[in-house]
């Protein structure tokens, strides 16, 4: 019988993008599901739930073109702690750039990672436009990828799966612009002050 | 301005301090980045953690020359650099441009520059793949204009350390 462990490498795991396709996942799973955000202070407790797993999904978000380094560091936990049982680990990863294949680089980590520790990996889901995406009439398109990802890795046919808005690099350029404006106006910040060119207030 | 990251104490005698900075950031309190995106969107280009990494994006910004030296993990970088790049990001603005045929972030005041990364340790074919192919992504986030990748073991680290900055220096 399948069961699933979602770990979360998001930074802000509880608000994070991460969480809520992990959400959306959930739905979508038929098996028992369990959803763990990792800390700093959780790597151990962690490790020892994976004992009781057929899967991990990890779900994260590209930083800096690569794994968020929270995540960094529970692998290299796992890594000089090695569990007895050896889940499957499929991947959803999702970058704010609007090309989902910008998430390859940490893919390849991941199964590099995967290969050295005596993992198999099993799906990956790479999302592109992922910080707005939920919140868009193309939301559809992840829910439908999500669900594919999800029956994938329960029936055991692993797949490689991507998910972006089908619209151009300008029209996302101008969509960003609208998304990140309104996101400064929460703090009462304008779209000129965050364009500022100065760092630490000094040009 | 040239500017040296370590993830590791080096024993190096810089000639010129003013042109050339060096940061060991092993030294140094880097908190993580926790994705709040204030450094955006409440006090754009400062974080609003106010430690050790506010010393140092300003200068990877005003830099045209950069040498970063880290260990190597899983074909990137190690935990200490990882940090600190993370931490860069108020050098960049939230909104979007498209360079390259790619989306990316748009940059504040930051110099385009000549990198030269050394990522140590003792790594694997596939590690030295996997991290060209991050460089590479690098280069179009943080403002490369051209880079160079140095691999080196622990043990020949120093040496090739001491070869760039001779060459920096004449």
């Amino acid at each position: 019988m399948e069961r699933i462990i979602i770990l979360n490498g998001s930074p802000r795991a509880p608000k994070s993008n991460s969480l809520k396709y992990a959400e959306v996942f959930c739905r979508y799973s038929s098996v028992e599901t369990q959803y763990f955000n990792i800390g700093k202070n959780n790597h151990g407790e962690l490790c020892s739930f994976m004992e009781n797993y057929s899967n991990i999904l990890f779900v994260f978000p590209l930083y800096a073109d690569a794994l968020p380094v929270g995540l960094l560091n529970f692998l290299k936990y796992l890594e000089a702690n090695p569990t007895i049982n050896k889940p499957v680990i499929s991947i959803l990863i999702n970058c704010g750039f609007l090309e989902y294949r910008q998430n390859m680089v940490a893919v390849e980590m991941m199964k590099f990672f995967c290969r050295e520790n005596g993992y198999r990996v099993g799906s990956i889901l790479m999302i592109g436009g992922g910080e707005a995406i939920l919140e868009t009439p193309f939301k559809f398109i992840v829910s439908i990828k999500i669900r594919q990802f999800a029956k994938s890795i329960i029936s055991r046919k692993y797949k490689i799966l991507h998910a972006t808005m089908p619209i151009t690099k300008k029209l996302f350029k101008m969509a960003a612009s609208t998304y990140w404006s309104n996101y400064g106006k929460k703090f009462g910040i304008s779209k000129i002050e965050m364009e500022t060119m100065k760092i630490e207030g000094m040009e | 301005m040239k500017l040296i990251l370590s993830d590791k104490p080096l024993y190096i005698d810089l000639q010129d301090s003013d042109k050339i900075k060096y940061m060991d950031l092993s030294s140094m309190k880097i908190a993580n980045c926790v994705g709040c995106f204030g450094c955006w969107t409440k006090t754009p280009g400062c974080c609003v953690i106010r430690d050790d990494a506010t010393k140092v994006y300003p200068l990877i910004a005003k830099s045209d020359s950069v040498l970063y030296i880290s260990r190597l993990k899983y074909g990137g970088y190690d935990t200490i650099m990882k940090t600190m790049l993370e931490r860069a990001i108020p050098i960049q603005q939230a909104f979007i441009r498209i360079y390259k045929g790619e989306t990316h972030h748009v940059q504040r005041a930051v110099k385009p520059k000549n990198a030269i990364i050394i990522p140590y340790g003792d790594i694997s074919d596939e590690e030295k793949e996997i991290f060209k192919l991050l460089v590479a992504r690098n280069s179009k986030n943080m403002n490369f204009d051209n880079y160079r990748i140095i691999f080196a073991t622990e043990k020949n680290l120093y040496s090739i350390v001491n070869t760039v900055l001779k060459k920096w220096s004449e």
